[in-house]
């Protein structure tokens, strides 16, 4: 078995990406099936809105660990649940707390925020979090990501959530610093609002604000802790042996990189294996000639493996559990 | 009864040193917090917002800052008078 998929601390955990349509699906349901059945117990887990995840194994999922086989669990993150669980808390709060805020409308923010620029990938990492927070119930966790695009953006958040965590915690303890040098002169100080009194933090350890940005900071550190640790965090890039797809998976490559997230392997699915001479396929076959030339120079260092078309429609455990043997354990 | 008025002359007259002693760390702690509180809001008026889930995590505790931005914000016209209050200078 590829030393890679082996859980080594804890637990494993395995992206697939790729570009939208290459086979990110079937080859993570493969991975895991096959996983599962060498004892390990595997969750795979879809994180791509446009779930097809249980289209694949041909069984309906839902958010909550559905028992596929004998170790194998799967679920479809559900993301407007997630969207709509996120803001309901904070706009009960937040109604109760700024009942006196006229000149923002508050309805109208929560209407807003709900498709505010980069909530669902916000979504996204929090249900991942939570999910690798709960990981040492399993072995191997599949996430089986959305088109590169997005998962590149849910990948770069830990970094950029960490770096305005920080400035946010500086500003906040400057703050608390002059509340403390005031109260010191005037005693504990109240602030009054519609009748209600608060009484200032200026401590570090009472300030509710400074508590919730620490605590994210914790969480944030760990997601990125874990994606970047090669004993624990493993990507596969799935591609077709088509020159778009070859592009998509450099970049992807390259900002994995700079996020030191390790890729390890490339799987160039649906390679065309037939001798016949037919125009139609020539410009097809060629292009699939020069890509995988180039793969292999392009991508010194990983591994690349090549998966044929398949004879039969790649659905349901029995049959991805044996493809799931070209991806895990022996390539070409 | 005398004593009693030196007493709170002089209450007064200390209270007011220390009334003044804090008026530039408050000015700086108001703004402080109107900085912070307008980062977080920042969608709102087109400079980068910090991740969503920032936001919605300390949003339900901030009630004092956002207040002090919308004091902020109402007594924008003014900050050459607050300034110059600050300053002494009428």
């Amino acid at each position: 078995m590829r030393d890679y998929f082996i859980p080594k601390e804890e637990f494993r955990v395995v992206f697939v990406v790729g570009k939208g349509g290459v086979g990110k699906t079937t080859s993570s349901a493969s991975i895991a099936s096959y996983l599962s059945t060498k004892g390990y117990k595997t969750l795979i887990v879809s994180l791509d809105p446009a779930h097809n995840l249980g289209d694949v194994f041909m069984i309906k999922l839902n958010d909550k660990p559905k028992e596929i086989s004998k170790n194998l669990y799967a679920l479809e993150l559900d993301m407007e649940k997630l969207i709509r669980n996120y803001l309901k808390n904070l706009e009960e709060s937040m109604k109760y707390m700024y009942r006196y805020l006229t000149v923002i409308n508050l309805e109208n923010y929560f209407e807003v925020l709900s498709y505010s620029p980069g909530i669902e990938e916000y979504a996204t990492l929090e249900a991942v979090r939570e999910i690798l927070q709960k990981g040492d119930e399993w072995d191997i966790i599949v996430f089986d990501t959305p088109p590169t695009g997005l998962t590149l953006r849910v990948l770069a958040l830990p970094k950029i959530a960490k770096i305005w965590t920080e400035k946010l915690i500086d500003i906040r303890k400057k703050i608390l610093e002059k509340r403390f040098m005031i109260e010191k002169i005037h005693g504990e100080r109240k602030f009054v609002i519609e009748n209600k009194e608060y009484k200032l933090p200026s401590k570090e350890d009472e300030d509710a604000v400074l508590k919730e940005l620490e605590n994210y900071k914790k969480e944030i550190e760990f997601v990125l802790k874990t994606l970047t640790d090669e004993k624990k965090t493993t990507v596969v890039g799935v591609m077709n042996p088509e020159m778009l797809a070859l592009y998509e998976t450099e970049r992807a490559r390259d900002a994995l990189q700079k996020f030191n997230i390790p890729l390890k392997l490339i799987v160039v699915n649906k390679v065309i294996t037939i001798d016949l001479d037919l125009p139609q396929l020539k410009v097809k076959l060629d292009t699939q000639k020069q890509v995988l030339g180039e793969i292999s120079e392009k991508f010194k260092g990983l591994d690349i493996i090549h998966i044929g078309m398949h004879e039969r429609e790649p659905r349901g455990f029995d049959i991805l559990k044996e493809f799931g043997v070209n991806i895990v354990e022996r390539g070409d | 009864m005398w004593k009693h008025k030196i007493k709170y002359f002089l209450k007064g007259f200390f209270g007011s040193f220390k009334e003044s002693s804090t008026e530039f760390i408050e000015f700086e702690e108001r703004e402080l917090e109107n900085i912070f509180a307008v980062l977080l809001m920042g969608s709102y008026i087109g400079i980068p917002s910090p991740p969503t889930t920032i936001l919605i995590r300390i949003m339900p505790h901030m009630v004092r800052e956002i207040y002090v931005m919308q004091r902020r914000a109402i007594d924008m016209d003014d900050i050459l008078g607050e300034m110059a209050g600050l300053m002494d200078i009428e």
